[in-house]
């Protein structure tokens, strides 16, 4: 247990700049792999849009080439076209691919056709364009919702030992930014890889039939290249990380003050807050500045070799164009019908041809650099992702769980010891046995252990030594979830969500009728103010002139675990803001409906431990006493005698002493 | 103020052109680095105007050959030293020389000639994003960009890069700081992730707004004359490729002009969608020890799941009309690129241009078309971020509690407080409170009692100005606290509240919140008197333990203690505690109680409570019902009423009605 909890406080301090670059290439290549399995409910679309996309690239090549041959050979040096040029834009290839070239008419005729074709096959593709754009977003956010679920899933899995220590603006960012790089997953790992290197490979075998050299360049680039993905991965992935974590920070600076602002302003903290919001968010800026002037930098060097290298070929290339040099292809251009007879050279449709391909190797290999550059940040996202989703619930189903039928005999806590750090026990050795029909009191001073006790009813823990049990039956051999389902507890905390009054009741029974909601109510003495609300069972909380009083959220929240209808029922301090008359009437309300159930109050009122049947008094997690009040009182020198003169006002000192209550 | 963070979805036209004319005020103190970019945009054009000149000598010249002078068109006047040199070498020197010329551009702002696509390269594209609007925003709040790459490029860029961040920085602290400032009344917990999204995604709008408003309408106009300019020197001053750029400014302005409210609605609804996961998710973390002992995980996840799809599928639809604005606009824009082309191809054909030429025409075009499109696209592109101005501003125009204050500071507490025929009523409610009347005087403990919901916390809230009275005055020594400034007035005021909140910080600094300059001992001290110090001695790391989320790892009654230390500490003439002893066991509460009393000697106490023990002790007791003070007095005065309320309460709470065997039998 106790490395869980040094495992979450590790995760914890990872969001604050405790994590240096831990990912090596291996590593980055076995995340994205581990992605894999989100894609499974997008298969089918996924297979498609590749599909749709190869096609339409496949199309698209034969013609580019054409229309820049055309355009610049026809219509602008006025040489003759193939047939299959002329068949393409529409022109009788008798007519236009004569060897003596074309006449100024029928320059300016191929032109219009050229544009005319060009023009319709745009204004064609558009809406496909549109369509094959959108559903790629519609995968790519499936993707993402996936992941988020998962995560989701995961972090109400995780017990509260895990809780305790996170931050809320961690996971918001987690769930957010962090996600969203699993969106870039097709991306980076497969759509553009895959069509980058194809097309660098095809246009590497063009280049190839212009001139072998020109080739030999276009791969000379890569050394120094490989070079620098080398040399600044590393460092980009540090400084991507630390800007994640510094906006993960930030992001929990905003959810706490806000969530604390009541004291904030209270406590005229406000400057204070705003300056440490400041502080992060500076920090914020300048780890993700930092980031990106080292992404920035590498494709500014990276651009300078491919530059280079464009500018070494394509001045190459212009001296062979001036001396009208023969292609290294030139058959194979003809017969391609890339160009009519005998003008397989160096011209200037050619020159343009090459300048466009040689353009777009390099273009590839900077655009595969970019995508390593990309990569880095994507890895660290998902890695922060998996973090998450890698940390293991410390409270499992065993295998072999079963539900939990009914309860007919009673709990037990059997040696039951707890602690949340290693230091010290919070709960030693804790014994007792509640046949079911009680009512128990748990009383004890503040911090002994009262809460914990319950939490463990719940499996929200796992004891470290000892079990619960159900009708002889340690609880950990039920699943959790029926366990939950069996117990219900009204918190300390009168939690209530943003949501209607009669939702809020309904919390843990989505489906319970309003007839239910209102018996609940009624137990809970939550009916009369209810009926004053606005809009009564159906007002929204947290909106105009809704504001609850603690004490009657407190009933609300009781009304909800009583709807639960579970044999065991939890009230944790359930009157600690009630007055004393709306208290009584709650607590004789329970009492009737508590019949062959188990309730467990935690209390330090002596009005509301009188309805109890057994008291257990805790000090310092032990159980020091247990049993029925009126005997326990009766003892000398008890724990519980003590607690009950001091709450009804009678002095510290033991000698009894006049009551003060009702003296005249 | 707000009543709930919903702002109206529709925007008109109108409103949309005023908040975004709104965006332009909050320029003010940056105006000297707007300077510098633009600036550094003026300083890039210059390139952008020779870019296309080497690849025209490198096909005139070089490849077909033309000798200088005989080109069908003259080159540029600045360009003509140049040419004169280049005239006196041979093609392969020219063709040399234009290479090393292309290569120092190539360093220097990462470009040359058209032929590349490498040209903005600087430009920041790459870094990854989702699709959504929360990734998308914070690219945005980083983003640099510039004309050009290469070095001038990188410098631009780290230029731009640093002022985006530094207007991003500046609004959303100012939002936030504005936050802090709402009325206590008005931001629910429930509110809590909108807020967060607000602040983290909606502020960036201001900066995308702010560029688009300055610099496009600056610099695009200025970019068409220059390039007029230089087209005129060569192919005269009325060429049809001008008028053709130009008229992309109508192609991307009209057709685009019926969708500019489509893409408002989308916008912001893609935003609101974003908003509410967020406060799902925050709901849920923040309580999740509610979820899982309610069992109420599946019901979360269900929650979340139909959020979350929702804000993907707002975002993608609001993809989806950009998508066809833009489709609509290239389809217009394609048809005069077509226009270009026949004129550039006539051209050549009818032997009025050199096939160089087309290498100068169509970049020229492209670069006079695409600053129309800016200009044109100006009212468009603004519109996604009008939405998100409307979130901002919606909340930085919420009353705060700040606007109406004045800046005379309020004397400590000598003698009394006073409430004068108070009445409260929040916004469309009943009356919470009716002429309340009291006096506390410095040295006193006094009581509020009554049952749940009778307006005892209101009354405490009034004092700190929390709300402020419908009707009638709270006065401080005889003075109006409405005249005064809100800090004088709450530094003399410890106020501990009935749901205590503890931050993730050590236990020292938690109690250190409302006085930064206590010492140690001060701190122990407070402790002390809290009743805190022997658990917090216990804590692995004594003061220094860090508490864990919303001091998650003490119990309820550990952290009341910790609140009321971080009051005590405080040393205020005025001390209210609503509820401090609510979770607090009999012994703790009784020297609590006792250590309160002490306080009280050079301060005033208010305690609301519902415990006999903690109330007996007050010098006075006002027991409050239905929002009045029914009855007032100390405890033995209360008791001897043969039928007063107070009575009453006590024996409810001490004998319960039912129960002859209480062992506090008179």
């Amino acid at each position: 247990m106790q490395d869980n909890t040094a495992r979450y406080q590790e995760f914890a301090q990872l969001g604050r700049g405790g994590q240096a670059d831990s990912l090596s290439f291996r590593l980055i290549l076995r995340l994205l792999w581990r992605c894999l399995p989100l894609l499974r409910t997008v298969r089918g679309p996924l297979a498609g849009l590749v599909a749709c996309g190869a096609i339409l690239i496949a199309l698209f090549a034969v013609p580019v080439i054409n229309v820049v041959n055309i355009f610049w050979n026809g219509v602008l040096e006025g040489g003759p076209l193939s047939d299959l040029q002329a068949t393409m834009i529409g022109l009788d290839p008798d007519r236009f691919s004569s060897a003596t070239g074309l006449s100024v008419a029928a320059r300016k005729e191929v032109l219009r056709h050229l544009v005319w074709s060009v023009a319709g096959l745009l204004v064609a593709l558009t809406p496909i364009f549109i369509g094959l754009v959108y559903w790629r977003i519609w995968i790519l956010q499936r993707v993402n919702q996936n992941l988020r679920i998962l995560m989701i899933e995961k972090l109400q899995a995780l017990s509260l030992r895990f809780h305790d220590e996170q931050r809320v603006g961690d996971s918001i960012y987690r769930l957010f930014q962090d996600s969203a790089m699993v969106t870039q997953l097709i991306n980076v790992l497969f759509l553009s890889p895959l069509e980058t290197i194809s097309r660098f490979l095809f246009t590497l075998g063009l280049v190839f039939l212009w001139d072998p050299r020109l080739a030999l360049l276009l791969m000379l680039a890569w050394p120094p290249l490989f070079y620098l993905g080398h040399r600044f991965a590393r460092p980009m992935r540090v400084g991507f990380r630390h800007a994640r974590e510094a906006n993960s920070r930030l992001t929990s600076i905003i959810q706490e003050t806000l969530a604390g602002l009541k004291t904030i302003k209270a406590y005229g903290a406000e400057g204070s807050e705003k300056k440490r919001f400041s502080d992060a968010s500076l920090e914020a800026f300048t780890a993700a500045y930092a980031a990106r002037n080292r992404f920035v930098g590498f494709k500014v060097l990276t651009f300078w070799c491919v530059g280079l290298t464009l500018v070494i070929g394509v001045g190459f290339a212009t001296g062979l164009s001036a001396s009208e040099a023969p292609l290294y292809g030139e058959q194979f251009m003809i017969s391609m019908g890339f160009a009519a007879a005998n003008s397989g050279v160096w011209n200037l449709g050619f020159y343009n041809n090459f300048k466009d391909r040689f353009g777009d190797g390099t273009h590839t290999e900077h655009h595969l650099l970019d995508l390593w550059g990309t990569v880095q940040d994507v890895a660290t996202g998902l890695d922060r992702t998996f973090e998450l989703l890698d940390l293991e619930s410390d409270i499992e189903d065993a295998a072999g769980a079963i539900p939990i039928t009914s309860l007919s005999h009673g709990v037990r806590y059997r040696n039951v010891s707890f602690s949340y750090e290693s230091k010290q026990k919070t709960l030693d050795e804790i014994d007792f046995d509640v046949p079911i029909g009680s009512i128990v009191a748990i009383v004890g001073p503040t911090g002994s252990g009262k809460t914990t006790l319950m939490s463990l009813l719940l499996r929200l823990y796992d004891p470290d030594q000892g079990s619960i049990e159900f009708d002889g039956r340690d609880i950990r051999e039920f699943t959790r979830t029926s366990l939950r389902e069996n117990v219900s507890i009204a918190l300390q905390e009168n939690i209530l969500f943003g949501d209607t009054v009669a939702e809020n009741i309904r919390y843990a029974v989505p489906h319970a009728s309003d007839e239910r909601v209102r018996e609940a109510a009624e137990i809970a003495c939550a009916l009369d103010f209810v009926a004053e609300l606005p809009k009564g069972f159906e007002t929204q909380l947290g909106e105009r002139g809704t504001k609850l009083s603690t004490g009657q959220r407190q009933r609300i929240s009781i009304a909800r675990a009583i709807l639960k209808d579970t044999p065991i029922l939890i009230l944790d301090e359930p009157t600690a803001s009630l007055d004393a008359e709306t208290e009584h009437r709650v607590l004789q309300n329970l009492a009737r409906w508590a019949d062959r159930r188990i309730v467990f109050l935690i209390t330090h009122r002596l009005s509301t431990i009188r309805h109890a049947d057994r008291v257990a008094v805790i000090r310092n997690g032990r159980l020091i006493e247990w049993g029925d009040p009126q005997q326990l009182i009766e003892k000398d020198d008890g724990a519980y005698r003590r607690l009950a003169n001091i709450e009804a006002g009678k002095p510290l000192r033991t000698e009894p002493a006049n009551s003060q209550t009702g003296e005249p | 103020m707000p009543n709930s963070f919903q702002e109206d979805e529709k925007q008109s036209a109108r409103d949309a052109a005023r908040t975004i004319g709104r965006a332009l005020r909050y320029i003010g103190p940056f105006r000297r680095d707007f300077g510098i970019k633009l600036t550094l945009l003026l300083l890039s054009f210059i390139p952008m105007m020779l870019l296309p000149w080497p690849t025209k000598i490198l096909v005139d010249h070089v490849i077909r050959g033309i000798p200088f002078g005989e080109e069908p068109r003259p080159y540029p006047f600045f360009l003509e030293p140049l040419i004169q040199a280049a005239s006196e070498l041979s093609p392969t020197a020219v063709l040399v020389w234009t290479i090393a010329a292309q290569f120092c551009l190539l360093v220097g702002i990462g470009a040359f000639g058209v032929a590349s696509r490498e040209r903005n390269s600087a430009n920041g594209d790459g870094i990854p994003q989702g699709w959504d609007t929360a990734t998308r925003t914070e690219n945005e709040a980083n983003s640099g960009f510039s004309l050009v790459g290469g070095l001038f490029g990188l410098l631009d860029y780290r230029f731009t890069m640093r002022l985006t961040q530094k207007l991003n920085h500046h609004y959303r602290t100012h939002l936030f700081g504005r936050i802090s400032s709402l009325p206590m009344t008005s931001l629910d917990d429930e509110r809590i992730g909108d807020a967060v999204f607000r602040v983290m995604y909606d502020t960036t709008s201001i900066t995308q707004a702010c560029y688009a408003l300055v610099l496009t309408p600056l610099t695009s106009p200025l970019y068409i004359l220059l390039s007029i300019w230089v087209l005129g020197l060569v192919y005269g001053w009325v060429s049809p490729i001008v008028f053709a750029g130009l008229a992309f400014l109508l192609v991307a302005f009209i057709p685009t002009l019926p969708l500019a409210g489509f893409q408002r609605l989308y916008a912001s609804r893609s935003r609101q969608a974003g908003a509410k996961t967020t406060s799902t998710i925050e709901e849920s973390m923040s309580n999740v020890l509610a979820v899982q002992s309610l069992g109420g995980e599946a019901r979360e996840l269900d929650r979340f799941d139909t959020d979350s799809a929702n804000s993907f599928r707002q975002y993608r639809l609001k993809v989806l009309v950009d998508l066809i604005t833009y489709s609509i606009a290239a389809v217009f824009g394609g048809g005069l690129v077509i226009y270009v082309f026949f004129h550039v191809g006539d051209g050549i054909v009818d032997g009025l241009y050199s096939p160089g030429d087309f290498a100068v025409l169509l970049p020229f075009f492209v670069g006079i078309a695409s600053a129309s499109i800016d200009l044109g696209a100006l009212w468009i592109r603004l519109q996604g971020d009008s939405t998100g101005l409307n979130r901002v501003f919606f909340l930085m125009d919420a009353a705060s509690e700040r606007d109406s204050e004045s800046d005379r500071a309020l004397g400590p507490l000598q003698e009394k407080l006073e409430l004068q025929a108070v009445s409260f009523a929040y916004e469309t409610g009943r009356p919470t409170l009716e002429g309340i009347n009291l006096t506390a005087r410095s040295g006193q403990v006094i009581a509020l009692a009554g049952p749940a919901g009778a307006g005892k916390t209101t009354i405490a809230q009034l004092i700190p100005r929390f709300i402020n009275p419908s009707h009638g005055r709270v006065l401080i020594d005889g003075q109006n606290i409405a005249d005064y400034s809100l800090d004088s007035l709450r530094s003399q005021i410890s106020f501990v509240f009935q749901e205590t909140s503890l931050f993730d910080a050590t236990v020292e600094d938690n109690i250190r919140l409302g006085h930064p300059e206590a010492t140690e001992s001060e701190i122990c001290e407070a402790a002390r008197l809290a009743g805190a110090s022997d658990f917090i001695e216990s804590l692995p790391d004594g003061y220094q333990t860090r508490l864990g989320r919303g001091g998650g790892k003490l119990s309820v009654g550990q952290r009341q203690r910790i609140a009321i230390a971080r009051a005590l500490v405080r040393n205020t003439p005025i001390l209210i505690l609503d509820e401090p002893t609510s979770a607090l066991d009999p012994e703790t509460e009784q020297r609590l109680v006792s250590a309160l009393r002490e306080a009280s000697r050079t301060r005033l106490v208010i305690v609301i409570a519902h415990r006999l023990s903690t109330i007996r002790e007050a010098d006075e007791i006002l027991f409050v019902e239905e929002g009045r003070i029914v009855e007032r007095g100390n405890h033995p005065h209360l008791m001897n009423r043969p039928n007063g309320r107070y009575r009453q309460y006590v024996n409810m709470q001490t004998l319960g009605t039912d129960s002859p065997t209480s062992p506090t039998t008179p």
